[in-house]
């Protein structure tokens, strides 16, 4: 049995699709750039796959928003998952840092591999304005001293033993 | 429009900018500032544009020419309230205001410039 679509369907269902393709790559879009609260003052940002103009865009409005809306100075900018930094990116990095800094946070890098430092480095790009470290542990180090904050280990106990929740008594 | 308040905090001047701003409010606030920095001891200008919706080159300019007559002062001027989206737009424009520090709160700002003139003057207090 034949089954024709008659041209208004046809239409219909390509509304329908793209619709669902836009609201499909809204949704991606969200899911690629997340701002997380990793702790009172600090936001930290994983970046995953590539940074056009678009996914700046979008990352620079949901970051500073998160900024002034929870007041965090320090913000932590993973591009760990970034797997080619080049001219383009480092300018889109730049301009996230500058605009951070208008509003008086400061904005950390980490995830920088030395191959991509060395990249860089011979791109000849202005990064002395940009802090750097290897790592989120070492961010994180970082941020905390920034904000006059010290980890410290327990005295004494090795610590909660695993299950403790540490809120009760 | 018209005249933008500042008022004294100590050793702080606080400056709110107005939305609308003309030649005329800039040249007025760059004067008031010139006669209050000069009357009494000023360790820094807090500058408050949270108000504006937007910043053209003209403010931009404004702003620097603050931050510059406050510098040769020896004081220190902290921008407080730029909007992300006039962040974003400033960045994009390539006015990025280099020389201007900015805090996200005005307390913020009042303890940066504490903090600003407690370094110059070899003082240390505990906890930063």
């Amino acid at each position: 049995m034949t089954n024709r679509e008659t041209p208004e369907s046809i239409v219909s269902n390509l509304d329908e699709r793209s619709l669902l393709i836009k609201q499909q790559r809204q949704t991606i879009s969200e899911l690629e750039t997340p701002v997380i609260q990793v702790w009172d003052g600090i936001l930290a940002a994983p970046i995953v796959g590539g940074l056009d103009t678009a996914r700046a865009q979008q990352l620079n409005e949901s970051l500073l928003e998160r900024v002034v809306a929870s007041g965090s100075e320090i913000v932590i900018l993973d591009i760990t998952g970034v797997p080619v930094v080049d001219t383009s990116v480092a300018k889109h990095l730049l301009e996230t840092v500058t605009a951070a800094r208008l509003l008086g946070a400061e904005v950390l890098i980490v995830g920088l591999s030395p191959r991509t430092a060395l990249t860089l480095v011979h791109l000849g790009l202005d990064l002395s304005g940009v802090t750097t470290r290897a790592t989120m542990a070492r961010g994180l180090q970082l941020a905390f001293a920034r904000l006059g904050l010290e980890v410290v280990r327990r005295n004494g106990l090795a610590g909660l033993p695993p299950g403790a929740d540490g809120l009760s008594v | 429009m018209g005249a933008v308040p500042i008022i004294r905090l100590g050793t702080t001047l606080i400056a709110t900018v107005q939305e609308d701003m003309r030649d005329g409010d800039a040249l007025a606030l760059q004067n008031d500032l010139v006669v209050l920095l000069d009357r009494s001891d000023i360790n820094g200008v807090l500058l408050d544009v949270s108000v504006l919706s937007m910043v053209d080159s003209f403010l931009a300019r404004m702003i620097n020419d603050i931050a510059s007559l406050v510098k040769l002062m020896g004081a220190h001027t902290v921008l407080v309230g730029i909007q992300p989206a006039v962040a974003i737009t400033l960045v994009e424009l390539g006015m990025e205001l280099r020389g201007v520090r900015t805090a996200l709160t005005p307390e913020r700002g009042l303890a940066l410039i504490q903090r600003l003139s407690a370094a110059e003057n070899g003082q240390r207090r505990d906890g930063h």
